[in-house]
């Protein structure tokens, strides 16, 4: 144990935030044991997670990383799935000299049984370094550092024994996620984990064997709220919404009035914030300045509501979503790099999703979508990039959608349109001589 | 028009082996420039029956991924597999 | 140690090789309680700080108590989690998208014997294993990437000024006082494989120097077309260089166009660019996904550099320290951060939060600056 002396990390165990180093340390104290007593034949270094904290370590005096890439490891078939990891200082951590990095399919809405996650637990033991992350940043569970002779015994076993796959990396369909949705939210306009599984399942071909220009991102948020950060985060971004009323019981909101219910399910308690105030808290705040309250009723013009959440979310027993009830297609968000970041530009205003007829008017909208960026994209162009690139408008008619208002926020700043031939009247084919017969030259 | 798997598949290689002593991985676009006829997804079927036979293999960036002979290019010696 | 075969046989790796299975469908893990009611819930309430109530139409209540955890956690420490979930929670057990974990049981007896076990159990370093809180008007935990522990481009660690961040705002973890959720995200480099471009608060490790290059050995581990095409902004281009009377084939950078990406030293080992001094940590505000009252907004950088100071970065959980006591004290109700800041003026921002306006917080990159800059004679004094 402590092979190495850690005096700075070991400062990180202090604290009450949980602590990673302590898990680190009791990780490698475990291993060590069962390595003693002979209860595991562990199948790579058994005190690589001494190794991973002394190199830690060193990066945490020197200011550096001490990994490098490598891009050729996988499992045999797969393009993606698998992050090959190298240590620069071999010789000092040989613990942790090759350290790759498995991503594993994630269940939507991230609900786990004890005896599936223990049984990971099990061969990231004996095959791995014991240390994971959960989640990573796409949602996968991210099994973190193992050597190549491992990758296939893992793969195998996730696939034979658990029943598993491998998640998403490179120029892929990335593993879609899901919020937990209906499971146990009563603001889920859609079953997004179902949604989620069956494409994920209809794009199995597209999420491990790249040929896309750069990364493709899926992700499911079943109401505006937007908990998977869809609208930021996602190529292809799915969120609930509906088109009718919003449901109100209007004893419930008198509830709210007379203090009987916590605003905001109880999300402000701790503040001094005062009595619950209808008119400053909801009325006053609603950004379509749709909702009233007079002679203690409620009342919203429902035509003029953006769907916004706040009520709802402020007084949850008292209002509900709509009941005609589907989804908003937003496509193109990406983080900064390289253009800039953006948010997904919205390109189907209302969609019906659901599980009766598989899903089909969704993937008719990503097939669409693939097809032409597949061709239109350049090397490592985002969907957003090639938007930009080639126009909104592009976009909408490769995915075979209507025209609508609202897909923009207010109209074009220029005249400068690219007017067809085939739509003006007449084309473009003109006579110049008939020209000439009225203008001299 | 579909492409013939077999003839596809010579096309390739000998693109990937004429470029071989200048660069050995490709993006999946740039080898989709080698048959203007056909559309990604032939092009997709070829590839994945190549990296399958073992005589192509992908390597990934991580964010990205491309496609070379198996074994070839400097990368592999350099990750010591 | 000896091999132990799973069973795969590598001379034919396609024999018996199950493939494209896809994950595990979901409803193989949803608590009974939660398989009956789902898409049948009727309304919530948060109870107190991490534990929340959920009752459907049927009835059918269930609690769920939700604690923080590291994002970087070992075997040891999930099974610790599924033992919970088997003794409390029949077995079941959920994560949240920011790395929290959720136990959720159906009656009050079960509920106050698990909240007092969560609150009781603590690693031998001192921290809690399984702090309750993260709802509401409250910091709830940080998403994050891997820095130094398993990325080769990071300018920072994640993990450690993940914990350093925590430790400085656990008191908001653990209570709803703020005027509303602040969402803090953390990625070690501006590629951002963990997005925070949309967060009320991010924290970014940056490059400030360009990559380095090992002209010696440049040619035998780089293939330069490759280091040449991963530059986003053709930075790089092939060059020749005579080392001890031999012509090597080599890179040149055009260092002014460089924006320390680390997209080159993926490609190319001989292209690295960490540097002690050269990185650090840019703090970006104000961004929101949520279509709460405002619509979703992107972050944006109120502080351009702060060294990395192992293993705590004071100066850095000083900073966010300051930025959020003046949100919570001036901000309205339901007023996000960034909401709050474009309410007030980002010039009055940087003025009640002190903190520096520099030239480099002036946007100066392609198409969208433009956007941020002001066009207007509406300003405050």
């Amino acid at each position: 144990m402590a092979q190495h002396k850690t005096p700075l990390l070991d400062q990180l165990e202090s604290g009450p935030w949980p602590s990673f180093v302590s898990d680190i340390k009791q990780e490698a104290a475990n291993r060590a044991d069962k390595a003693a007593k002979g209860e595991i034949d562990f199948q790579i270094a058994v005190d690589c997670p001494e190794d991973l904290l002394g190199v830690l370590e060193l990066s945490f005096t020197d200011g550096e990383t001490h990994w490098k890439h490598g891009g050729i490891v996988g499992v045999f078939g797969y393009g993606g799935g698998v992050i090959g990891r190298y240590c620069d200082q071999p010789q000092a951590f040989p613990g942790v000299a090759h350290f790759h990095t498995v991503r594993v399919a994630q269940p939507a809405g991230m609900f786990y049984k004890s005896d599936f996650l223990g049984s990971i637990c099990d061969i990231w033991e004996l095959r791995g370094s014991g240390l994971t992350n959960m989640h990573g940043s796409t949602g996968d569970i991210v099994l973190l550092g193992t050597t190549t002779p491992q990758l296939e015994e893992i793969f195998y076993e996730l696939t034979h024994n658990l029943n598993v796959d491998l998640g998403g990396s490179g120029s892929n369909l990335r593993t879609p996620a899901a919020c937990m949705g209906e499971s146990r939210c009563q603001y889920a306009c859609y079953d997004t984990q179902e949604l989620c599984y069956n494409l994920t399942q209809e794009y199995q071909d597209e999420l491990h064997r790249p040929a896309f220009p750069y990364k493709f991102k899926f992700k499911f948020d079943g109401c505006p709220n937007g908990c998977v950060a869809s609208i930021a985060r996602s190529d292809f971004s799915v969120i609930g919404t509906w088109r009718d009323e919003i449901r109100v019981d209007q004893k419930a909101v008198a509830a709210y009035v007379g203090g009987e219910y916590p605003s905001n399910a109880g999300a402000h308690a701790g503040g001094n914030w005062g009595k619950f105030d209808i008119k400053a808290e909801i009325v006053d705040l609603c950004p379509s300045q749709c909702v009233r309250y007079e002679n203690g009723k409620l009342e919203i013009n429902d035509k003029e509501c953006v769907r916004c959440m706040h009520c709802i979310n402020t007084m949850p027993r008292a209002l509900r979503i709509g009941n005609d009830r589907g989804a908003t297609i937003l496509c193109g968000a990406k983080a900064p790099i390289l253009d800039g970041p953006q948010m997904g530009s919205l390109l189907v205003p209302f969609i019906k999703v659901g599980a009766d007829n598989d899903f089909r008017e969704v993937k008719d909208v990503i097939e669409g979508i693939w097809d032409w960026w597949m061709e239109a994209g350049k090397n490592r162009e985002r969907l957003g990039e090639t938007m930009k690139r080639l126009g909104m408008a592009t976009l909408i008619k490769a995915a075979g959608v209507e025209v609508d208002a609202r897909q923009v926020q207010e109209p074009r700043h220029n005249p400068y349109i690219f007017w067809k031939a085939e739509e003006v009247e007449g084309g473009w084919e003109r006579d110049i001589n008939e020209y000439r017969k009225r203008h001299q030259r | 028009m579909p492409l013939d798997m077999e003839e596809a598949k010579i096309v390739v290689v000998d693109f990937l082996k004429s470029k071989e002593k200048t660069k050995s991985k490709f993006y999946f676009q740039d080898l989709c420039k080698l048959f203007e006829d056909a559309g990604p997804r032939e092009v997709k079927k070829v590839l994945t029956e190549l990296v399958k036979t073992e005589v192509m293999e992908y390597w990934s960036s991580g964010s990205t991924t491309m496609y070379g002979l198996k074994g070839a290019g400097k990368q592999a010696g350099a990750e010591g597999e | 140690m000896a091999f132990i075969s799973s069973g795969y046989n590598p001379e034919k790796p396609m024999e018996g090789r199950i493939s494209d299975i896809g994950p595990r469908h979901y409803s193989d893990f949803l608590p009974p309680v939660i398989a009956k009611n789902k898409g049948d819930w009727d309304y919530h309430e948060i109870l107190e700080p991490g534990v929340l109530k959920h009752v459907g139409n049927s009835g059918d209540v269930v609690y769920t108590v939700r604690v923080g955890a590291a994002r970087l956690i070992s075997v040891t420490h999930i099974r610790e989690i599924l033992s919970i979930a088997d003794q409390y929670c029949g077995g079941y057990v959920r994560w949240t998208t920011r790395n929290n974990v959720e136990f959720m049981v159906t009656d009050e007896a079960t509920l106050k014997a698990l909240k007092a076990d969560l609150a009781g159990r603590k690693f031998a370093g001192g921290s809690f294993k399984f702090p309750i809180g993260g709802t509401g008007a409250s910091i709830s935990n940080i998403v994050h990437t891997q820095g130094w522990i398993h990325c080769h481009t990071p300018a920072t660690d994640a993990s450690g000024t993940v914990k350093a961040t925590m430790d400085e705002v656990f008191k908001e973890f653990q209570s709803m006082t703020l005027p509303a959720p602040v969402r803090i995200a953390m990625a070690c480099c501006l590629n951002m494989c963990g997005a925070v471009h949309c967060s009320d608060i991010a924290i970014l490790g940056i490059h400030r120097k360009p990559p380095m290059i090992d002209h010696a050995y440049l040619d035998n581990l780089c293939e330069i077309p490759l280091a040449v095409a991963s530059c986003p902004t053709a930075a790089i281009r092939p060059t020749k260089i005579e080392i001890d009377g031999k012509t090597l084939n080599t890179v040149a950078i055009k260092e002014d166009r460089c924006m320390f990406c680390g997209n080159c030293y993926t490609m190319c080992p001989s292209l690295p660019l960490s540097d002690k001094e050269g990185d650090g940590i840019a703090i970006m505000v104000g961004g929101k996904i949520s279509n709460r009252i405002s619509q979703p907004a992107f972050s944006k950088v109120v502080v351009p550099f702060i060294p990395n100071e192992t293993p705590r970065w004071p100066t850095m959980t000083k900073i966010i320290r300051r930025i959020l006591d003046a949100y919570a004290k001036n901000a309205r109700k339901y007023e996000r951060l960034g909401d709050w800041a474009t309410r007030i003026g980002w010039e009055r921002f940087f003025e009640i939060c002190e903190l520096e306006f520099s030239a480099h917080l002036i946007d100066d990159f392609r198409d969208p600056a433009y956007y941020t800059w002001r066009q207007t004679t509406q300003f405050k004094f």
